[in-house]
């Protein structure tokens, strides 16, 4: 593998992984946020709108930029009825081929159809429906036009290290340890 | 030929996903690759798919949903945190004494376990790790052991609080709301996550009565084969329950607040998931590193969840773009025995289709395309939820395909044969079968609780 592809490679991982951490801590502060809300409602009466959109806010923050970090530790669901007994090379032939012909034309989809909707939000930054409720739903949409970039760099990077297994001589005759 | 053209784009899901590449990516890249050739032979409006941002916006901002996350973090940090692992074994040490304790601790751990993480795969190889080289320790029968395990783990599937029964809710509501409109009804009935969570807990408390009554009836006709624990046990019983009490009362609280309609799904799990923290941090178990990976597992399981939600969202445009909904409504219609024969058609299919789909894509993909027909023929939307997530539990304990084997394959040692994990499996089949015969002679079983509280 060229220096260019292993350093592109190791920037995009390290990126995700960031990400990936960012988002983590989202998910305890979504946990702190409801037992505000709910401590609030039933011992205060009090139903606090802004929080609970705050609530919305770290989930969907959480999966949409999670997605690219579950790509890079391999979390999404595979049916490995035939994929856990290939060879090393077998697994790297679906994996880039399923880079190409599936994870980019999702992305891409998204992003394209989603361009119009978020560039529309952004227009009049849209608030949120409620009065109390938070003023940034245009950056929340947002996220439907950051998800797929990240997946899509991420989705780069598990190409290029696909094409490097099958590019390297000394990988034919190895078999996949599980 | 061309309108059977959505019944081909899901044979070719059904064989692409087959290669391994993640099923995500694979129905979503399908269906493109479908709605491309479509629009190219003048087939397919592209304009089907400008629906698609405003969808994913709705699941972003979906209540129901919050709930799934902190389900999952409630459920990986009590995995995490080895309070599940304790619980196992103080359970076990609570009934060793009684021939087939050990097994009915497997299977009460396993359904309060599985009922957070309400992924058959992850249960299934947590209690795989945690409990199968204890069981053959104390002489248990592979086979026997190799069963109880399996079909505990696919238990998870219909003890409220599952995720799949979230995600379940969520699909029902919105195609129930969807029949009833079709039907010319404008104020309609709704089904929330609430009701199917009540609906399921009578099956859920026949399933595992049934399991520990075999694992019983078992123990005492073959008694080598399930023994009691011979070692003089020197715990007092006050420890013993001080230990098991925070997380049992703990997964009782959640659970007792969500069905008595105190608190909303989400709420409970965000309070459950602060308790586990808690307990875990009381235990000491909760160091930052660990308090990192069990949010980095969080986010990988949600982020897992969600981007199959948005494949089958792609999907599902598609499908209707293509006519799909039109082509399964007529198929419906030309099943003789009308409601029936068509709950029985669509119960065998997913039976099928739950040897390579897992719960959450079948929930995702096929439940929004037959959802709404069915519900459109009378069929009441609790009953049908929990006949899928029965229907579903079986199929994946089901030799040779189930998802289950495979997982619980992957983590038995060698000496278990996996004709030991088919053979043990079989007499839970069986009892899968009478439950979800049982269920569909008296749909009462599974309506009647939600009635009541309503």
């Amino acid at each position: 593998m060229g220096s260019l592809m292993i350093s592109a490679n190791s920037f995009i991982d390290t990126f995700t992984e960031f990400c990936g951490k960012l988002t983590a801590w989202a998910t305890l502060a979504m946990m702190l946020c409801t037992c505000f809300v709910v401590v609030a409602r039933y011992l205060f009466g009090s139903g606090s709108i802004a929080l609970q959109e705050t609530v919305l806010y770290l989930h969907a923050f959480a999966f949409m930029l999670g997605t690219a970090f579950t790509l890079k530790r391999s979390g999404h669901v595979r049916v490995d009825i035939f994929y856990r007994h290939f060879s090393l090379r077998r697994r790297a032939l679906v994996d880039a081929f399923g880079v190409v012909f599936f994870l980019l034309p999702t992305c891409g989809l998204i992003f394209w159809l989603s361009f119009d909707y978020v560039s529309n939000s952004w227009a009049i930054y849209e608030h949120s429906p409620e009065s109390a409720g938070l003023p940034w739903v245009y950056l929340l949409k947002s996220l439907l036009l950051v998800m797929p970039t990240l997946l899509l760099l991420q989705g780069i990077a598990e190409f290029l290290k696909s094409f490097a297994i099958l590019r390297s001589p000394a990988n034919t005759s190895l078999t996949a340890s599980e | 030929m061309i309108e059977l053209l959505p019944l081909f784009m899901f044979l070719a899901v059904c064989l692409v996903i087959l290669l391994g590449y993640p099923v995500a990516f694979s129905l979503a890249g399908i269906a493109i690759l479908f709605a491309a050739f479509g629009s190219a032979i003048g087939h397919f409006d592209m304009a089907f798919l400008q629906a698609l941002p405003n969808r994913l916006y709705g699941t972003m901002v979906n209540q129901t949903l919050v709930a799934i996350p902190l389900f999952i973090l409630m459920g990986i940090m009590l995995e995490k945190s080895r309070l599940a692992e304790d619980l196992l074994n103080n359970m076990a040490q609570l009934f060793g004494k009684v021939r087939g304790g050990l097994g009915i601790s497997v299977v009460m751990v396993g359904a309060l376990l599985a009922a957070s993480t309400g992924i058959v795969g992850a249960t299934v190889v947590t209690m795989g790790l945690m409990s199968l080289p204890t069981m053959l320790k104390r002489g248990y029968n592979p086979a026997f052991a190799a069963g109880t395990i399996c079909a505990t783990g696919t238990l998870g599937q219909i003890i409220p609080p599952s995720i799949a029964l979230v995600l379940l809710g969520d699909i029902l509501s919105t195609a129930y709301a969807q029949a009833q409109l079709s039907m010319g009804i404008f104020a309609p009935k709704t089904v929330s996550v609430g009701d199917l969570f009540m609906g399921a807990v009578i099956p859920g408390l026949i399933l595992v009565g049934c399991y520990c009554t075999y694992i019983c009836v078992y123990a005492r006709l073959r008694p080598d084969n399930a023994p009691a624990a011979n070692e003089q046990v020197s715990v007092s019983t006050v420890a013993l329950l001080s230990s098991l009490a925070p997380p049992m009362l703990l997964i009782i609280a959640v659970l007792g607040s969500i069905l008595s309609g105190i608190a909303t799904p989400t709420e409970a799990a965000g309070v459950g998931a602060f308790g586990a923290s808690l307990l875990a941090l009381l235990r000491r178990q909760l160091s930052l590193q660990r308090l990192q990976q069990v949010l980095e597992g969080t986010v990988e399981v949600t982020a897992m969840v969600f981007m199959i939600l948005i494949g089958a969202a792609i999907f599902s445009l598609v499908f209707r773009g293509f006519g799909g909904e039109e082509l399964v409504s007529s198929m419906f219609a030309s099943i003789p025995g009308g409601a029936l024969g068509a709950t029985l058609a669509v119960m065998i299919v997913i039976f099928i289709l739950g040897f390579i789909l897992d719960f959450i894509e079948i929930t995702f993909v096929v439940v929004p395309i037959v959802g709404p027909a069915l519900l459109a023929m009378g069929v009441d939307p609790i009953w049908l939820g929990i006949m899928i997530a029965v229907n579903l539990q079986t199929s994946f304990l089901t030799p040779p395909f189930g998802f289950a084997l495979f997982y619980l394959r992957g983590v038995a040692p060698k000496e278990v044969l996996t004709s030991n994990i088919y053979r043990g499996v079989m007499p839970y089949i069986g009892i899968q079968l009478a439950v979800l015969l049982l269920l569909a002679l008296w749909p009462s079983l599974v309506t009647w609780l939600p009635g009541q509280v309503n």
